[in-house]
Parts: structure tokens; sequence; C-alpha cells
């Protein structure tokens, strides 16, 4: 198969999955090419930055308080947005003014940030919400706790309207990835080394370094997420990657947002479908969910949802039709059933359906069900059915 | 039980029995309430003589080697009036003497206390108490007393005279105590009580050799309480009896030396006959005292001259009966004559054993009645005005003092027999003890619960040397600290429910308020005079005063917490613009930081910008 380096066939593959540009013909098995680079995405950001240093820096100056508009993020401010299918943020915003006495404190550590942030991205230095929190001290910014620290690093992400992964900040846990993809190194040390992650049948972690990574080109035409590590080892293990043309990612449990950031430039730059594969419960179908359409602590952020990712299995129904192996739902899976009943995004679609019959049933399956018809059950029969079926959401 | 249990027993029997009840329970309590009770007696004969007391109080342990309880001599010394001779044996060797029984603010009552005191040491160490006195400055008249206890009275073991060094009082007695635990008692005691006194010098030398030394701090004294006539509001039906008892007038014995006074009176020879007796009594009636009266009247009743009168011994006037025994001493026999009811002289007779009528009973017996408010009353209670006392019986008693207490239209109680410290002497006291930042006091108008006039008076003092330990009451009563029992007392309560926050007061403050009470009874919870109860006119002066000092202080707040805030904010600004000015700087890629000093020439304001 020709490796792509890919401009051209970028979207093709999403008309079968029913997301992207209907353009009618089918584009050729081709290597697909980001939209917009990681590095492109950057830059952009640092001028953001710097535009905010530079208004401060010019009303300091002029001897006039500085403030900043931080979109709010009350409950009374979020919303739900059909057109974007996700969670949003009104028009709400407040000010964070230098003028007042009680802001000054956050203020300065705000601006802090904005420079932490800056100095992170310029020098490529990756860091945790605790790494930011100590790094404080250095600078005579007080955080009383992480709590404040991180509160501040989420104004952050408003103001700028970027996920804090944009601005060298990931989170401590890793899910991993495996399949045909070029990535190029951008962290300090590796500019520009290449790698192909289908090289290591454990598969790649997915941190800073591949979070960051420009994506160059694969041979995938459609991205499997799926819940659990072991299904993850035999997937790869059943080579679903070449038998489906596959990049495969383990989201182990609630995808980490870094993997949520990896899936949307994967669907937004290359041009792939994403579908999920979770448990059958509803937990299962709210990991997907999260994937598709965002967290309401997230309703800041454009960058973390895919909202034309298909969630496939193991529906409720799957259970059923499967005869699946099940275990009874517990007082705990039964509430959270009707929690999510409330959620707008559970009023409509399958997410609706599924819902209503585990509340009907009121049992659960687990991915590893499917192994009562043999171990690789799932990957022979369950797996190509339902990738049809995709096509079709 | 056998009849003979109810044997009758001297006062000084009885409080021998039940000496817990006035505060001798065991050697810590004995110790302190006998510190009280001395000093409290010395502090009193000084203000009601007007003196600027010196009070100089001592305890020496006998044995200072012996653990506690263990005998102490607690010697009490003032420069106050002294007490003459002639009543030294009843005031310090008799339970009941004393000279407060007048209706006045005195810290003590009835001077039992320090009877109780003595007859305590007595029983403890079997020593007499030993009392110094001087009234002129120049004779000492030194007694040793014991108290005989069943028989209630004095016995004296020794008397000398000898020169005195100043006038004045001193007494000291040997008790059983314990100062390892009454200790830190009275030490609070001494200390409160020379800040409630601030025109007192006291001194008080502790048995550990430790000297506390309390100088004068004003010599701003304020004017003795004088003895006032109580307020209708203010008696029970006993009182009442009492009262109308004292009403009911003797007639004179018809002796010689009364009719040479009716003759003198009025200017008659001893000769004179029933008719002139009659006619001169009638023509100057207004100027003859009621005895003089009686005997005319007796005279005229009887158509007696002044020689027979002599001879005469009234036994009874019936004025129910109109008639008039009487035993003649000529003839050795009894007579009755009956009256006619009418005239003076009958009006007189009926009048003397039948007492005043209501309305001069109200209007000369109580404070604040005239005339017209006793006729009022008489209509209110259903009595006539003309009523005589004597011709109540029990039942018109009852009604009478219910009558009392119901009525409302009384003028409220005399104030002039209380003796506030008076705001300058108080505030004098609070700022010397604790030079705090903030200081106001208040006097409350003269108010009254129950017939009995009191006034509050109440200090309010933040900062400076108070400590941040939270609001600390110190309570006073007719200007004795009570230290005890705080829990239950209405100034606490009072302090307690009020919204501190609301008048900026917050956390632990270093706040003391001091509150006094004058009143001629103040309305003790308990015998032991630690708390006073909540009555509900003390509350409300108590919660007026509170209200009025914690706006003062809400003020005081205000302008200090302005002041600290417009400090605080300069200081923010003045680290944190500097970082925000780094930061943003290398943020827009400046090589130098924006000049701050713009915007921190704002502060305090913060109207730099629009």
């Amino acid at each position: 198969m020709a490796r792509r380096k890919a401009e051209a066939g970028a979207g093709g593959r999403l008309d079968d999955y029913g997301g992207g540009p209907k353009k009618g013909a089918k584009a050729p098995a081709a290597r697909r090419k980001p939209r917009q680079s990681a590095r492109q995405k950057q830059e952009a950001m640092l001028k953001d930055l710097k535009a905010q240093g530079t208004r401060i820096f010019d009303d300091v100056g002029a001897g006039r308080f500085p403030q900043f508009s931080i979109p709010s993020r009350s409950v009374s401010n979020i919303t739900y947005d059909e057109a974007l299918r996700q969670y949003v943020l009104g028009g709400g915003a407040s000010v964070r003014s230098s003028k007042n006495t009680s802001q000054l404190r956050s203020f300065t550590q705000l601006v802090w940030m904005a420079f932490f942030a800056n100095r992170l991205t310029r020098e490529k230095k990756s860091s945790t919400l605790r790494d930011v929190y100590y790094s404080s001290q250095a600078f005579q910014v007080e955080f009383d706790d992480q709590a404040e620290s991180d509160n501040i690093i989420v104004d952050l992400e408003a103001v700028l309207s970027r996920p804090r992964e944009d601005f060298q900040i990931f989170p401590e846990e890793r899910s991993s990835i495996f399949g045909d993809l070029d990535i190029e190194y951008t962290i300090p040390g590796y500019e520009g080394k290449t790698m192909n992650l289908a090289n290591h049948p454990d598969g790649y972690a997915i941190g800073p370094s591949l979070t960051t990574a420009e994506l160059r080109g694969t041979s995938a035409e459609v991205v499997i997420a799926i819940e659990k590590g072991g299904l993850f080892t035999r997937f790869v293990e059943e080579q679903v990657d070449k038998k489906f043309k596959s990049i495969i990612i383990n989201t182990g449990g609630q995808a980490p947002r870094s993997t949520r950031t990896l899936l949307k430039r994967l669907h937004d730059e290359m041009g792939l479908p994403v579908v999920i594969l979770t448990d059958g419960d509803v937990y299962g179908e709210h990991i997907a969910m999260v994937i598709k359409s965002g967290s309401a602590a997230a309703a800041h952020l454009r960058e973390l949802a895919v909202p034309d990712a298909k969630w496939v299995g193991v529906w409720a129904t799957d259970i059923e039709k499967y005869d699946l192996p099940t275990i009874p739902m517990t007082e705990a899976d039964i509430k959270r059933c009707h929690d999510l009943k409330k959620d707008p995004r559970y009023k409509k679609g399958i997410w609706k359906k599924e819902l209503e019959v585990f509340l009907r049933i009121k049992r659960k399956a687990e991915l590893e069900a499917f192994s009562k018809y043999g171990l690789t059950n799932i990957t022979d029969k369950y797996l190509p059915h339902k990738l049809e079926v995709a096509k079709t959401l | 039980m056998s009849s003979e249990q109810f044997n009758q027993i001297s006062p000084s029997e009885f409080f021998y029995r039940n000496r817990d009840l006035a505060g001798f329970s065991t050697p810590t309590r004995s110790l302190y309430t006998s510190v009280r009770e001395f000093v409290e007696n010395s502090l009193d004969a000084c203000d009601h003589s007007g003196t600027l007391p010196r009070v100089a109080m001592s305890i020496t342990a006998e044995d200072a080697e012996r653990n506690d309880p263990k005998q102490y001599t607690l010697k009490v010394s003032d420069n106050g009036p002294g007490m003459p001779a002639k009543n030294i044996p009843l005031a310090f060797g008799t339970v009941l003497y004393g000279s407060k029984f007048g209706l006045k603010q005195a810290r003590g009552m009835f001077g039992l206390g320090a009877t109780m005191a003595i007859l305590y040491g007595q029983i403890t160490t079997n020593r007499p108490v030993h009392v110094e006195s001087s009234t002129d400055g120049q004779t000492l008249d030194v007694f040793d007393i014991r108290l005989d206890i069943q028989k209630n009275r004095p016995v004296i073991e020794s008397r000398k005279t000898a020169k005195a060094r100043g006038r004045g009082l001193s007494v000291s007695v040997r008790l059983e105590g314990d100062y390892s635990k009454a200790g830190s008692r009275i030490r609070d005691y001494v200390y409160q009580t020379s800040l409630i006194t601030p025109y007192a010098d006291i001194a008080f030398n502790d048995p550990k050799g430790q000297k506390f030394r309390y100088p004068r701090m004003t010599r701003d004294m304020p004017p003795a309480p004088t003895v006032i006539r109580p307020h209708p509001h203010g008696i029970d039906v006993e009182t009442i009896r009492r009262m109308t008892a004292e009403s009911n007038f003797d007639v004179p014995a018809m002796d010689d030396r009364m009719m040479e006074r009716v003759a003198r009176a009025l200017k008659v020879g001893r000769d004179a006959d029933a008719a002139t007796v009659a006619a001169r009594a009638e023509k100057k009636w207004k100027d003859l005292t009621r005895q003089v009266r009686v005997a005319a009247s007796i005279a005229a009743v009887l158509g007696a001259g002044l020689e027979k009168l002599s001879k005469v011994r009234v036994e009874e006037i019936d004025a129910s009966s109109n008639t008039l025994t009487y035993w003649d001493y000529g003839e050795s026999k009894s007579a009755t004559v009956r009256m006619e009811p009418d005239g003076p002289f009958y009006r007189q007779l009926a009048g003397t054993v039948q007492g005043e009528t209501l309305s001069a009973f109200l209007t000369k017996r109580f404070q604040r009645v005239g005339p017209k408010t006793a006729a009022s009353f008489a209509q209110f209670a259903g009595f006539k005005p003309e009523k005589r006392m004597g011709a109540m019986g029990s039942q018109d008693l009852v009604k009478l003092s219910e009558s009392l207490q119901r009525y409302e239209d009384f003028v409220a109680p005399d104030p002039s027999c209380l003796a506030p410290l008076g705001a300058g002497p108080l505030e004098m006291g609070m700022r010397k003890f604790f030079e705090p930042d903030f200081l106001e006091v208040v006097q409350r108008p003269a108010s009254a619960y129950s017939g009995f006039p009191f006034v509050v008076e109440m200090a309010i003092a933040y900062g400076g040397k108070i400590e941040s330990s939270g609001i600390r009451v110190y309570r006073f009563a007719n200007r004795i600290p009570l230290l005890y029992d705080e829990g239950s007392d209405v100034a606490v309560k009072v302090v307690n429910e009020t919204d501190w926050p609301r008048y900026k007061v917050k956390g632990e403050p270093p706040l003391v308020i001091a509150s006094h009470i004058c009143s001629t009874r103040i309305p003790y919870k308990t015998a032991g005079k630690e708390n006073v109860s909540d009555r509900r006119e003390l509350e409300k002066e108590l919660r007026l005063a509170v209200q009025f000092l914690a706006r003062k202080l809400s003020a005081y707040m205000s302008r200090k917490g302005k002041a600290e805030a417009e400090r605080k904010r300069a200081d923010l600004y003045s680290k944190y613009m500097p970082l925000i000015a780094q930061f943003c700087a290398e943020l827009a890629g400046k090589k130098e930081a924006p000049d701050v000093a713009r915007i921190l020439e704002g502060m305090p304001g913060g109207k730099a910008q629009g």
C-alpha cells in the first residue's frame, strides 16, 4: 500500500460515516494530511497570548487598571448547542479587574498563568496541573492549594478558548494508540524526528510528545476507540488495524483530555471517522457521549469534542440480540440512567433508545462477554458488523 | 417529732446553723466572703460619710508552713468615720445589728455579713474579733469581742483606749480559710473593686508576700445617697401591716408632766376647768402638738379640768361604739362615757386610735404621692380617702397592697437614693485600667422595677492593653464586683444576645464591657449575690445601654476599618502591580516592565481609572 503524504484525500472517508460533506464519490484509500498543523495552532495561540500581554502592558504604562474578560462558566451560562452538538458557554462573561482589590490576587495569578503558558509553549516544556501549582512558588505568586491553581488554568482556557494541552499542560493519566499513523515530533530534542505508530505492538502512550506532534500521514480509514486495555491488545493481536484499515485507541475508561484532543485532531486534520466501542452499560454509553460532545465542565472549549464520533456498541439492544452473558444493574447504575435521561443529549436517537432499553432490562454486559462465542468472535463477527452499522448512523 | 424541737432560737444560733446560706460553706468560700463583707463595709462607711476611701487589707497565715485549709488573720482598715465606742459591742457582737436599714443604695445589707464572718471566725478558731476605732482621730477604742451565740449578745473580753493615729475603723478576725484556692478569687475581687471604685485607694497584702496596690485614680466621688421613703410599687402586705401599726398613735399618759405641757401650750393655769381648756384648745388648735390635742380632747369629752384629768388613765377609746373607758384614781373605779360623734375633739380621739386616714398614710409614708394621687388611688382601690388605717381589716390590707401594685399612675420611684458612679469616674477607671484605643461610657436615666429604682451605667473599651480573647464582661452591682455564676447573669445574657457582627465586632475582639447596676435592691438570683436576674425593666435598660455603646463602637470600627482597609489595599497593590508588570512585559515581548508608579499613585482611592 502506498504511503500518502496526503493533502488531497482529507475528509474522504467521512462520507461513508455520514459525518463529512457529501461529495458523492468515494475518496481513494489515500494517505491523509492534516488540515491545520500543530505548529500553526501553536503560533496562533502564542499570538493570542502576546495580544493579551500587550494589552495589559499598555494599560499599566498608561496608569489604567488592566482587566480580563472571562467567559462565565456558571451553570446559568452553560447551554447545549444543537448545531455544535456540545455544551457551550452563553454570552455571559465576568470581568476580572485589577482595580477590584478582592480580584487583584486572582488577576495577578491569571497574568502569571498566561506568562507561564507562554514560557512552556515557547520552551516546549510539558507540565501537569500539579507541576504548575509548584512552579508558581518560584515567582512569588501564591496559590493556597492546587485547586486554586487548577481553577486559574481553567480561567486561562476560557480566556483563550483553548484546552490546556495547547499550552503544554497535560493530564497525568495515559491512554494508548496503535496503527498506521506517521507523526513528526515537535518537542525539543526530537524535532523533525518521525515515527510510525504501528511499530510497537503494545501501542504508544498518548502523552505530551504525541499530543503535540504533527500528524503526517496515515493509510487508515477509521479510528476505533475502545474502552478497555484488554480488548485493545486483542485488537492489535487480531490485526484489526490492517483488516479494517484502522487506528486503534485505548481510552482506558473515560477518555483523558489529551486523548480526546488527539481523537479530534485525527478526525479534523486527517479526516478520519471515529467509532467508539464500550462496555454495554450506562457508563460506557456516557464515555462515548463525552468523546462525541464533551462535558459541561469543558463547555468553554471547542477542541475536545468530536461531534461526528459514533457509538457503535455494546448497545443494550445488542445484549438481547447477541444473547450476551449479563450482570444485573445496581441501584447506582439505575440512578445514573435516570440522571442521564434529563440531559438534552440523551433525548433522541440511539442515545435515548439504548438508555430506555437499559432501564427496561436492568442488566449490563461487558465487551469481554463476546468471548462466550470464542476469543475472536468480537473481531471476526461483531466488529465488522458494527463498522457497517456505523455508516448508517 | 417531739414538741421540744420547736424552741425559739436566736438569730446568731440560726445563722450558726445555716452558715452556708450566707456564703460560709467551705474554708475557700468563707475566706472570700469575709474579705468581701469587711471591704464593702469599709467602703460603705467612707461613702456615706463623704470620705475618699483608703482601705488596707491584709491576710496573713498563722503558720505559713502548714497546708491549706489553715488559720489566717484577715485585717481590714479604713479611714472612714469610725464607730462610737458604745456601738461597737453591739455592732460586732450581735447578729442583725447594723446601720443600713434605711432605703438607700449600699453595698451590703443590714451589716449581716460582717458579723457572720466574725461568727465564722469564732467557731473555727475560737478567737475573739479585734476592733480598733477612732471617730475623732485622737482617741482609739480597742475591743476584743466574742459572740454569745445562744443569747445573741456580745461578750467583751477586753477593752482599752489608746492614742489614735487617725480616724477610721480597723477590724481583724482570725478564721479558717484556704488561700491557695480562694486567692485568685480574692485578687480578682480587689482588682475589680478598684475598677468600680476609682476614687478609692486600695491595698492588699496577701499571705504569700505579694503586695497589690490600686492607687486612687480620681478625687471625683459620687454624692452620697439619701435615705428615702418607699415607693408604693415596692412593698408587700407585711410591710403595709407594719407601717399601719406605726401609724396608730398612743394615747399619752395623763401625768403631771403632761398636764404641765398642756397648761403651757394653752397658756392656762393648772387649775383650769374643762370649759376653759376646750375653748382655749379650739382656738389654738392648729398650733398644738398631737399629744396636747389628745389631752385637751379627753378633758373636753370627760368634762374634766386639768387637775381631775391628771388622776385619769384612759383604758380604751372605742371608735365603733363611740365610748371612752377610763380608770379614775380618785374614786378607784372604772367608768365609761359616751362620746358625741361630732366636733374636733371626737375626731381627734377617733383619729388617734384609728390612725391616719388612707390619704395621709399614702402621702406621708410613701415617696412621690400627693393628695391628688392619693385620692385617685383611693377611688381606684375602692376605699374612701378618709378611711382610717386602724379600721382596716386584714382583707382590706391585702386589697390595699394588691391595689398599690396594680395602680399605674404613681410617679416613678425617686432615684435620689441611688448613687451611681457617674460617667466621669467610670471612664477614668476604665482608661487607667485598660488604656484602650476606644472607650465610651453611658449612664442611663433612672428606671424602676417593682417600685425599686435603679440606674444602669455601662462602659465599653476596645483595643489598647486588652487581650484579644473575646468579649469580657465585668459585672458590678452597687459597686460590688460580681465574679461568679456569670452564665446566668442578665448583663451577660444581654451582651451575648447582642448581634456583634452587626456592629463590626468579629472574632475574638479585645473588648471589655463594664456593667454597673445601682439599685436600692438588686434583684439577685441567689443568696450568694453573684448574679442578677433578668427583670424585664432591667434587661431593657441594659439592652439600651449596650446598643448605645455598640453603635459608638461600630462608628469607631468603621473609621478604623476604613483606615486599615486603605493601608491593606496600598500594601496589596505595591506587592502585586510589579508582578503584573513583570509578567505582562514578557508576555508582550518587551524588554522592560512598564512603570507601575502611575497606578500606585492612584492609591488608596483607586480612582485612577475613570
